[in-house]
């Protein structure tokens, strides 16, 4: 059975460290004011799309913004939707990363929610008692 | 670049031959500053030889516990290592490259989720 030799660690970095799996992706996403806002489905860095060699001394990417959309589909059969489809949260809006992904932004302004706040101004405000808190 | 197209591709060093998958991207957040928190600058990639991707990141932690799970998720992702951005040579949706003479660092973080 192959062996793997010890490897030497990270040379030490001066900032915090987001392993995407572990920190980013599938996290829940609240808004400022705590409230579920939607989870990070994907994330989307700087850099470019296609096979590109990459000039020695090169910028790293850096993180642009988080994604969410309809995945539920391509979660089970694979794939991604059309980037066109993906709504974006951009990174200058996150606040915090932890056990949630916390904005510095009111959600009720965010792209990402406009089916449950089209559901609430549509339909749940047209039944009787729909307009305001359950007593 | 959409990150979850790069998961899961293939790597390969200079003269082709195959490493394994990027299991993970490792961001460091020291970019610029912006309103809220800093920009997250792409560190390196997480490579594992013998799975497509990371779970729960046993291979990164010291857990011993639960010891069956601990130990079968440390088999399967047994190899992974951390190349730096600057080793990588070629980035895109179908494959990585890593420039010769790369440096394979490991993968470990503390307990606190940091190295």
């Amino acid at each position: 059975m192959k062996t793997y030799r010890p490897l030497a660690p990270v040379p030490p970095i001066a900032g915090r460290i987001l392993d995407a799996q572990l920190h980013l992706l599938d996290r829940q996403v609240l808004d400022n004011d705590g409230v579920p806002v939607t989870t990070v489905d994907d994330v989307e860095l700087s850099a470019p799309e296609e096979e590109t060699v990459i000039a020695p001394g090169t910028p790293a990417p850096i993180i642009t913004a988080l994604l969410t959309g309809p995945v539920l589909g391509t979660r089970i059969f694979g794939g991604r939707p059309p980037s066109s489809r993906l709504v974006r949260i951009p990174w200058k809006d996150v606040a915090d990363v932890g056990v949630v992904v916390r904005l510095g932004v009111s959600g009720e302004n965010l792209e990402s929610g406009w089916v449950e706040r089209w559901i609430r101004d549509k339909i749940i405000a047209r039944i009787p008692g729909g307009r305001h808190d359950p007593r | 670049m959409i990150l979850g197209d790069l998961l899961g591709t293939p790597v390969h060093d200079s003269d082709g031959i195959r490493l394994g998958r990027v299991a993970d991207a490792r961001f460091t957040l020291d970019g610029d500053p912006q309103q809220l928190m800093a920009g997250a600058r792409l560190l390196g990639l997480v490579v594992s030889p013998h799975s497509w991707s990371s779970f729960l990141g046993y291979e990164r932690t010291g857990l011993t516990q639960p010891w069956p799970l601990a130990s079968l998720l440390r088999w399967r992702h047994r190899g992974s290592f951390v190349v730096m951005w600057d080793d990588i040579a070629v980035i895109g949706e179908e494959s990585v490259r890593l420039r010769d003479g790369f440096t394979a660092y490991s993968p470990a973080l503390d307990e606190a989720g940091q190295q």
